[in-house]
């Protein structure tokens, strides 16, 4: 989708400094600056895109209401040559998102244990509110220059007291291969819980401490990947800086079946607070 | 961990004999063994003693019976049908004969009838939820524990297990008594799936928040200590030692003379009293001599002559067993879920080195030996150790 930039300037006049900072297969994003809510960013959403989707996204922001997610300022409609595109207006978190971070270097291990308790913040939100995220990994999740994180993209979220919008019958479901797990990539629409959310938390901890996601070390190939969730499980945590209990932590996480999880976010929020409170005292 | 006595044939002496000497405990009845009437009776007696609780297990898990004397209680269905007897009005009054039964005897609580599950289908969850829901609107003062009764094809298919602990995550229950049949009718079973995932429904459950009591089990189930289980439950004969559902099915006769079994707690093993001549005659007797803590029931074996001379009568061998079963119990649970797995783990590598060495002389427990089995538990618990660990360590001391 192409983007005239005067075209937009005079779609949105209030907005200054409106500059291009990525194009995905079915968003645009800009940059701007906003008088009333300062850094802003402007998504333009193609057309092919279900109104509804797009609709239940901006929901889920909305509802989940944490300071770990985003804010939506504004959003609506807009005429363009494609068709009718949808439009947010959001809240920018300058920074980097987390998988170009690891591109360089896994994170040390303060930050790590900062990223898990801030994600589980933003879930623990979500769960409040029914909703799974179903997408969580290092390329949704932006680090900000504060190096605070903050969980993006809720373009898959389930919302658990609404009707799947997604085919139920489907024999996959929507999901990142690797970060999913076994009940969502199954499309087990009805095991489809919070519990989905700790799994994928669980992996992109393990990758943001070793720089390694095992299910994807040295394949390309998705179905590869799949098998490797349901068939094996992620590796023990044992980088010299993780301690014991945080390595059992990441490995509850990820278990395959999701009654081996923690029942809750909030059980894992609380149990992870209650390992950094530990690690603070040694 | 406590051990239930699991009411069986001949039981009745032990009972009083074993509640007397612990100063209380437990006693599951059971009609398949005992006419209404006679249980009423026994059940007046038991109530006497000091701090013994009554449990009635229903036993309802083939409705289609035959069985003379379990057909013969007011609750049993007459005409079984299986869409009819579980709607709600005959539910109810299948349920209502049941709690006025456990009124008689003076239950501590109530375990509700469940069917077996040859499968963990839809069906016999929404029958599940159904005998819960029911009983729960029915109003009665006792803690209502649901019956899972499980066949060996459910109990070694993780998929149903899974199932099943999904199911259960919405029941809404202070307790369950879980009653398992063992792969083709092994006493002690030499499967470590079968164990791990007995294990993992338990502990599962307890995660959730509810009491286990395991039912018809042999000294295998002491593992389940690390799964925080609440009482094991054991009595005289292998078929209440084990859940054989075919038992349930159709009258059998009483227990004919059969060999004595001699318990070695730290070997976990049984022995038959020629195997213990042998030991005898070559000088490692001493080495099957249980410790004073076990109460000395079999003491007379280790007293010098030759054992068959002696004679381990077999009431004295079953309450040997019990009473080191129920020493056994007690000891296996610990303030930690590592320091409970840690006492296990050493309790089968003690019973192994005692094995090897047994079996370096010719003395083996045939099939009561345990030296086969030791590997199985070794394996449940590992698989224990590496899916539910991290939590039960975490929640042990409010489970």
């Amino acid at each position: 989708m192409n983007v005239d930039i005067d075209w937009l300037r005079g779609e949105f006049p209030k907005l200054r400094n409106l500059a291009k900072l990525s194009q995905g297969g079915q968003k645009v994003v800009f940059t701007a600056l906003d008088p009333q809510h300062g850094h802003v960013v402007l998504k333009l959403i193609h057309p092919s895109q279900a109104q509804e989707s797009v609709e239940r996204e901006r929901l889920a922001v909305d509802q989940v209401k944490s300071a770990r997610v985003p804010r939506i300022f504004d959003y609506g409609l807009v005429s363009t040559q494609v068709g009718p595109c949808y439009w947010f207006l959001e809240e920018r978190v300058t920074g980097e998102p987390l998988n170009e971070v690891l591109r360089r270097a896994p994170l040390p291990m303060s930050e790590v244990l900062k990223l898990g308790v801030q994600m589980l913040e933003a879930l623990v939100k979500a769960e409040e509110a029914n909703i799974v995220h179903r997408d969580v990994k290092p390329a949704n999740i932006m680090m900000s220059v504060d190096r605070d994180f903050s969980l993006l993209d809720f373009g898959i979220a389930r919302h658990l007291t609404l009707a799947a919008l997604t085919d139920v019958s489907a024999r996959w479901g929507k999901c990142t291969p690797g970060y999913a797990p076994p009940e969502q990539f199954r499309n087990v629409q009805t095991e489809i819980d919070s519990r989905a959310d700790l799994f994928a938390l669980g992996v992109t901890l393990y990758e943001a401490a070793t720089g390694v996601n095992p299910f994807w070390k040295d394949t390309g190939d998705q179905l590869e990947v799949l098998r490797r969730v349901e068939k094996t499980v992620l590796p023990r945590l044992e980088t010299a800086a993780a301690q014991p209990e945080f390595a059992d932590f990441i490995s509850t996480l990820t278990q395959r079946r999701r009654d081996h999880r923690p029942k809750t976010a909030f059980e894992a929020h609380t149990w992870l607070l209650e390992i950094v409170s530990e690690s603070q005292k040694r | 961990m406590k051990l239930y006595l699991q009411f069986g044939h001949g039981m009745m002496e032990h009972c009083r004999h074993l509640i007397q000497s612990w100063n209380g405990g437990t006693v599951v009845l059971s009609p398949r063994d005992l006419e209404e009437s006679r249980m009423q009776k026994f059940a007046d007696r038991m109530r006497d003693f000091p701090d013994t609780s009554l449990l009635f297990d229903p036993q309802l898990y083939l409705p289609r019976s035959n069985h003379e004397t379990l057909c013969a209680y007011s609750y049993w269905p007459s005409n079984y049908s299986t869409g009819v007897s579980w709607e709600v009005a005959n539910l109810r009054t299948l349920l209502s004969e049941i709690f006025d039964l456990n009124a008689r005897l003076g239950s501590d609580a109530i375990i509700l009838p469940g069917l077996l599950a040859s499968e963990v289908s839809d069906d016999w969850l929404d029958i599940q939820s159904a005998i819960l829901n029911e009983a729960a609107m029915m109003g009665v003062q006792q803690e209502l524990y649901p019956t899972i009764a499980l066949s060996d094809a459910a109990i070694l298919n993780t998929d149903q297990i899974s199932k099943l602990l999904e199911a259960a995550e919405s029941w809404d229950a202070p307790g369950y008594y879980l009653v398992c049949q063992h792969p083709r009718g092994e006493y002690l079973v030499n499967n470590p799936v079968w164990v791990s995932n007995i294990l993992d429904i338990a502990a599962g459950i307890k995660l959730n928040g509810a009491k286990v009591i395991l039912g018809y089990c042999s000294h295998q189930m002491l593992i389940s200590a690390c799964a925080k289980v609440d009482a094991i439950c054991s009595g005289t004969f292998l078929n209440v030692r084990s859940f054989p559902p075919e038992k349930f099915s159709r009258a059998e006769s009483d227990p004919k003379q059969r060999s004595t079994w001699f318990y070695c707690p730290q070997g976990l093993s049984e022995y038959k009293d020629s195997f213990l001549d042998i030991a005898h005659r070559i000088g490692v007797l001493d080495d099957l001599r249980p410790e004073e803590k076990f109460g000395g029931y079999a003491n007379r074996l280790f007293s010098g002559p030759q054992p068959t001379t002696i004679g381990l009568k077999e009431p004295v061998a079953f309450r040997h067993y019990l009473n080191s079963l129920h020493v056994q119990a007690l000891s296996a649970e610990k303030a930690s879920f590592d320091e409970t797995v840690n006492c296990y783990e050493e309790t089968l590598n003690r019973a192994e080195d005692l094995l090897s060495s047994l079996h370096q002389s010719g003395i083996r427990g045939q099939q009561r030996d345990f030296r086969d089995i030791i590997d199985v538990q070794r394996a449940a618990i590992a698989a224990l150790v590496a899916t539910r660990g991290p939590i039960l360590r975490r929640h042990w001391s409010a489970l």
